[in-house]
C-alpha cells in the first residue's frame, strides 16, 4: 500500500472559489498503472489531472504524490520542484496553451533545457521522437501556423521527451487522423510496457477500452460514480447513457460482451 | 460595403504586420553576419552604436552610422526593403510631433531660410531650425536602426538571457517574456474571434450590429486572453520552469565576435574623442 504514486482523499475543488470541479474525489494510482478518466464536457476531468500535475491544489482533502502531501508551498523547493517535473508530465488539452516558444523545436527542448537535462542527451531524444511522430518538417515552423493536429503532435513531444515515469494526457487524440492516433496508442502501450504510468482523459470509448487496466466515470456532478475494469464499465449501458459517453439510439444494437456503442 | 472591406483589409493587415513584427524568426535564423555574432558581444556592440547616435551632434557622423547600420542589414540577409518600413515607420510619429515644428522660428529663432503664409499666419522657417529637424530625425532613424538590427537578427529567448547576462532583473525580462507570449496569444484570439463572426454573420455585418459585436467582444477578449495567459504559465510550470528561460546554444564568443568588438570600440572612442 505504500507504494502509491497518487493517493487523493476526500478532494474537493473549485475555481474561484464559485464554481466547483472536483467533488469529494478519491483516488488511488499504482505505478505502472494505465487508468482513463472519462465524463461529459465540464465533468471535471482536466481539472483533475491539472491537480495531478501539481498545478493547482485540492481546496478540501489531500493529494499525495510518491508519498509526499502536494500543497502550495512545496514547489518552492527547487529539488522536489524539479524532481517531481520530471517524474510527471502533462500534456494539455488544449495545444495553443502549450505551445509558447518561436519554433515547434524550441518548444520541445523547452522542458528538458528547464530540468538541465544534458544538450547530447536532448539532441538523441529530439531526434528520436522526430522520427516517431513524423515532425520532421514542423521542427523550424512557429508552432501558431500549425494545424490543431499537428500542434497536439507537437505539444505530446515536448512532453514526452522529459521521458517522465508517469505521463498523465488530456484527450490526447482528439482530432488527430486515424494513423496518427493509433501511433500514439501504440506508443503509450509502450511506454507502457516499459514501466510508464499512464494516465489519461477521453472520450474516446475504444481508446479507454484498449488502453486502461482501470477506468473512472465522472458524473456531471463533477464526482467519481463508477470505477471498474473496461468490461465492466462499457456493459453498462445505462452508466454511459447518464454520463453521456454514449447516444441512447446506440442501444438499438444489442450489442453481449465486446461493445463499441458510441461508434453508432 | 466598401467600409466593410477597408475594415478587414485592415484588421488582417494589422495583425499580419504585428506577427511579421514581432514572431517571425525567419531572419533570426539566416545565416548572416549579425547572426553568426554572440548574442552578448551583438548586443553590446549594437547598445554601443546607439549610444554613439545619442551623443554624436554632426550630422555627417551621424550619416556615417546610419550607412554602417544599412551595411551591417545588408550583410546580415535583411532585405533592405523590409529594413526601411520598420524602422522608418516610426519617422512620421516623431517629425509630425518634434521636429516638424522645430523647424519654424517660434520654438527655433535663427536665420530666416523661407517664409510660409498659412491662414494669415506667417511662419519662419529658420536654418537652425532645418539643421536642428534634420539633426533630429538622423538620429532617431539612425538609433531606431540599430535596435530594429538587433532584434530581427535575435532569437527572443536569446535576447531576454543576454538581458539576464547584462544584470537586468529577472522580474522584468520575466515581465518582457510574458508581454511577448500575450501579444502572441492576443494576435491568435483576435483572429479566430473574428474569423467566428464572419462564418456566424457573413462579412456584410450592418454596422450597429457589428459595432456590438465588437465592443462585446472586446470585453471578452481581454478575459479571454487573461485566461490563457494563466493557462500558459501552468504549462511552463509543468515543464520545469522556475523564472528563468534557458536556451540551448550556451553563448561561446570567438575570435571574429572579439575583432568585432574591438572595432566598435574603436570606433567609439575614436568618435567620442573627435
Ligand atoms: N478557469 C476556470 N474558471 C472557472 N471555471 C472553470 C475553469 N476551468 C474549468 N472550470 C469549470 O470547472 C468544471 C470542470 O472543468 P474541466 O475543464 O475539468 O472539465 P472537463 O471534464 O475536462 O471537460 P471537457 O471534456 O470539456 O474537457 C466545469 O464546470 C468548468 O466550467
Ligand atoms: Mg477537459
Amino acid at each position: 500500500m505504500d507504494n502509491l504514486i497518487f493517493e487523493l482523499k476526500n478532494v474537493f475543488f473549485s475555481y474561484l472559489e464559485r464554481f466547483p470541479a472536483l467533488s469529494d474525489v478519491n483516488l488511488n494510482i499504482r505505478p505502472g498503472e494505465k487508468l482513463t478518466v472519462v465524463g461529459a464536457n465540464g465533468s471535471g476531468k482536466s481539472t483533475l489531472l491539472h491537480m495531478l500535475d501539481g498545478l493547482i491544489f485540492p481546496g478540501r482533502g489531500t493529494i499525495k504524490a510518491f508519498g509526499a502531501d502536494l500543497k502550495e508551498g512545496v514547489f518552492n523547493d527547487e529539488n522536489f520542484s524539479k524532481n517531481f517535473r520530471r517524474k510527471v508530465g502533462l500534456i494539455f488539452q488544449n495545444p495553443d496553451v502549450q505551445l509558447f516558444c518561436p519554433t515547434a523545436k524550441e518548444d520541445i527542448i523547452f522542458g528538458p533545457l528547464q530540468l538541465g537535462i544534458e544538450k547530447e542527451e536532448i539532441e538523441n531524444r529530439l531526434e528520436e521522437l522526430t522520427g516517431v511522430l513524423n515532425l520532421k518538417d514542423l521542427l523550424d515552423r512557429p508552432p501558431h501556423q500549425l494545424s490543431v493536429g499537428e500542434k497536439r503532435k507537437v505539444a505530446l513531444a515536448s512532453t514526452l521527451i522529459i521521458d517522465p515515469d508517469v505521463l498523465i494526457l488530456d484527450e490526447p487524440t482528439a482530432g488527430l487522423d486515424p494513423l496518427t492516433t493509433r501511433h500514439i496508442i501504440n506508443l503509450l502501450v509502450q511506454s507502457n510496457d516499459s514501466g510508464k504510468t499512464i494516465i489519461i482523459s477521453t472520450h474516446d470509448l475504444r481508446l479507454a477500452e484498449e488502453i486502461s487496466d482501470i477506468i473512472y466515470v465522472f458524473s456531471p456532478g463533477k464526482r467519481i460514480v463508477k470505477s471498474g475494469k473496461p468490461e465492466e464499465i462499457l456493459s453498462d449501458g445505462q452508466l454511459l447513457r447518464d454520463n453521456n459517453l454514449i447516444h441512447s439510439y446506440s442501444h438499438k444494437h444489442k450489442n453481449t460482451t465486446h461493445i463499441h456503442p458510441h461508434l453508432h | 460595403m466598401i467600409k466593410n472591406n477597408f475594415i478587414e483589409s485592415s484588421i488582417s493587415g494589422g495583425l499580419s504586420f504585428l506577427k511579421e513584427s514581432v514572431f517571425s524568426d525567419d531572419y533570426a535564423s539566416q545565416k548572416g553576419f549579425l547572426q553568426s555574432l554572440d548574442p552578448r558581444i551583438k548586443t553590446a556592440t549594437l547598445l554601443l552604436f546607439v549610444v554613439q547616435v545619442l551623443l554624436t551632434k554632426q550630422i555627417v557622423v551621424l550619416l556615417c552610422l546610419y550607412a554602417v547600420s544599412l551595411l551591417l542589414a545588408f550583410l546580415s540577409k535583411i532585405h533592405l526593403g523590409f529594413f526601411l518600413k520598420r524602422t522608418w515607420v516610426f519617422i512620421p510619429l516623431f517629425s509630425l510631433f518634434i521636429a516638424f515644428p522645430a523647424i519654424f522660428s517660434i520654438f527655433t529663432p535663427g536665420e530666416t531660410l523661407a517664409t510660409l503664409k498659412i491662414a494669415g499666419l506667417e511662419l519662419i522657417v529658420t536654418r537652425q531650425g532645418l539643421s536642428g529637424a534634420a539633426l533630429f530625425v538622423t538620429r532617431v532613424i539612425t538609433s531606431v536602426s540599430f535596435v530594429v538590427l538587433l532584434s530581427t537578427t535575435t532569437k527572443h529567448f536569446k535576447l531576454l538571457k543576454v538581458l539576464r547576462i547584462f544584470g537586468i532583473p529577472q522580474v522584468f525580462v520575466m515581465t518582457l517574456g510574458m508581454c511577448y507570449r500575450y501579444i502572441f496569444l492576443f494576435v491568435g484570439i483576435i483572429e479566430n474571434t473574428y474569423l467566428a463572426i464572419k462564418s456566424r454573420v457573413g462579412t456584410k455585418v450592418h454596422s450597429k450590429r457589428g459595432q456590438r459585436i465588437v465592443a462585446s467582444n472586446i470585453a471578452s477578449l481581454y478575459q479571454r486572453s487573461y485566461r490563457l495567459n494563466e493557462d500558459v504559465y501552468q504549462a511552463m510550470l509543468s515543464r520545469g520552469y522556475n523564472g528563468e528561460p534557458l536556451v540551448l546554444n550556451n553563448f561561446k564568443a570567438g575570435l571574429r565576435d572579439w575583432l568585432w568588438l574591438l572595432c566598435v570600440l574603436t570606433i567609439f572612442v575614436t568618435l567620442t574623442i573627435a
